[in-house]
């Protein structure tokens, strides 16, 4: 059946979005260490006059970053089920999730802006660097709004369409956003943007939540198939 | 008693599934009915992974205050000095206290007394308001004193620690808030264990977090 296979595509984009965008990454040398807020100047230029390697692993990334939008939908599939007639949670997990997924996008677009023109005057490469990595980072609001909405939702749900566990996930996920906006205080140390509270514990942990979500779904969409009957897993089949 | 008997007969599916007859005999003989038996996880397991969870980040954030500490202790044990000592200690004890109130509610409302559990998620949140208010004072008055986040490692320090432990204080209030509500209500218990333990739960963790915090950066520190 056509329908099942999108509804899987859409729950493999989790994984696919892990993949896809450190792999991007890595090219562009975004990862294993990236720029910190205490970077030279010289360091930041330098990192830009790769401007071909840089530019298409940021173009491979923001595509990447951009396969959250179908295990957006397909989250939003299964919150209808579980909020039955009036769905409000999962309407605001479509739009924070939306503007959640967005805020991750721009920044790789603003990076490769600044790798467009490699030669411009260093200052402003240092600025647009600031602003890109900020953009990415701080913002934490709809992301979080995002995963609270989706955990009240499974714990509300008296048929346990999603294991209950997945609520804490989420909830727990969400948290570890909490110290974002610190990057605005600190320009080195483990509260930098580059320090181990910013950026690699949000990168980590939106990676387990890609994956959990994606599998947990893929999961949970088999059950269903069993469940509305043989005649489905047949024409699957 | 007998009453109250009846009622827990009610319950038992809940927690039959852990243990079945042996917990029911055992229920018999104790004295205070309500007794959570063996191998039962309060609330749910997904919570205490939560929670865990929780904790290991202001762990690791304590790490790092501490590793800073290493590096300058004259300038930490002096910023300790610069803290209101005495509200910390009334803080710690309000905090105390609210967590008592809330395991004493957690007993009332099992047993159904929904009027006396809710006198007590009151005073807990009576006690919250409290930690807010004196915090409060606290900040502002270390903030007019010139000692601001920017002033010094342990200053941020102590305002990233203070500040997300405040963010659970009120987090744990709305919680209280929604518990107070379905006592309100009079839920019946087996439909609002989950819920009752888990807020429980989520606020003897603000408390032993704020314990652990009081401890670290108001006496360790101003050693």
């Amino acid at each position: 059946m056509l329908n099942t296979r999108i509804l899987t595509l859409c729950a493999w984009s989790g994984p696919a979005t892990v993949l896809i965008a450190l792999g991007g990454w890595l090219i562009a040398g975004v990862l294993p260490l990236p720029l910190g807020a205490s970077s030279s100047v010289d360091q930041v230029v330098n990192f830009y006059s790769h401007d071909t390697r840089v530019l298409a692993g940021l173009v491979i990334s923001s595509v990447g970053i951009c396969l959250v939008f179908p295990l957006t939908a397909l989250i939003g599939v299964f919150m209808v089920r579980m909020e039955g007639r009036t769905p409000v949670l999962t309407f605001l997990q479509l739009v924070s999730g939306a503007a959640a997924n967005l805020m991750l996008f721009l920044p790789m677009l603003l990076m490769a802006f600044v790798a467009f023109r490699p030669d411009r005057n260093p200052e402003l490469t240092v600025t647009l660097n600031d602003l890109a990595w900020l953009l990415f980072l701080t913002p934490i609001a709809p992301i979080m709004i995002q995963e609270i909405a989706i955990g009240v939702a499974i714990l509300n749900d008296k048929r346990q369409t999603l294991p209950r566990w997945v609520a804490y996930v989420n909830f727990g996920v969400a948290f570890s956003f909490v110290p974002d906006p610190l990057a605005f205080f600190f320009h080195s140390g483990p509260f930098a943007w580059n320090g181990i509270f910013i950026f690699w514990l949000a990168t980590t942990t939106y990676a387990i939540w890609l994956l959990v979500m994606g599998l947990i779904l893929r999961n949970a969409m088999q059950d269903l198939a069993d469940a509305d009957g043989p005649s489905v897993a047949t024409t699957a089949a | 008693m007998t009453h109250a008997r009846d009622r827990m007969d009610l319950d038992l599916p809940d927690f039959l599934s852990d243990g079945e007859g042996i917990d029911d005999l055992s229920r018999t003989q104790s004295r205070r009915p309500a007794k959570v038996v063996d191998g039962h996880i309060p609330s749910e397991l997904g919570l205490w992974i939560f929670i865990l969870w929780d904790m290991t980040l202001f762990a690791l954030i304590m790490l790092v205050f501490l590793w800073e500490r290493r590096s300058d202790r004259a300038t930490f044990t002096e910023s300790a000095h610069q803290l209101i000592q005495p509200i910390g200690v009334v803080n710690t004890l309000a905090l105390l206290l609210s967590s008592y109130l809330v395991a004493r509610a957690l007993l009332a409302h099992r047993v159904g007394r929904h009027l006396q559990a809710r006198r007590l998620v009151l005073g807990a949140i009576g006690c919250a308001a409290v930690f807010a208010g004196l915090k409060a004072i606290e900040y502002s008055s270390e903030i007019s004193g010139g000692h601001t986040p920017a002033s010094g490692m342990f200053f941020r320090f102590y305002f990233i620690l203070t500040g997300l432990h405040l963010l659970h204080v009120i987090i744990g209030t709305v919680l209280l808030t929604a518990w107070q509500v379905t006592l309100q209500r009079r839920r019946p218990w087996a439909g609002t264990q989950k819920l009752a333990e888990g807020i429980a739960s989520y606020w003897h963790m603000v408390d032993l977090l704020w314990v652990a915090i009081f401890a670290l950066v108001y006496l360790v520190s101003a050693e």
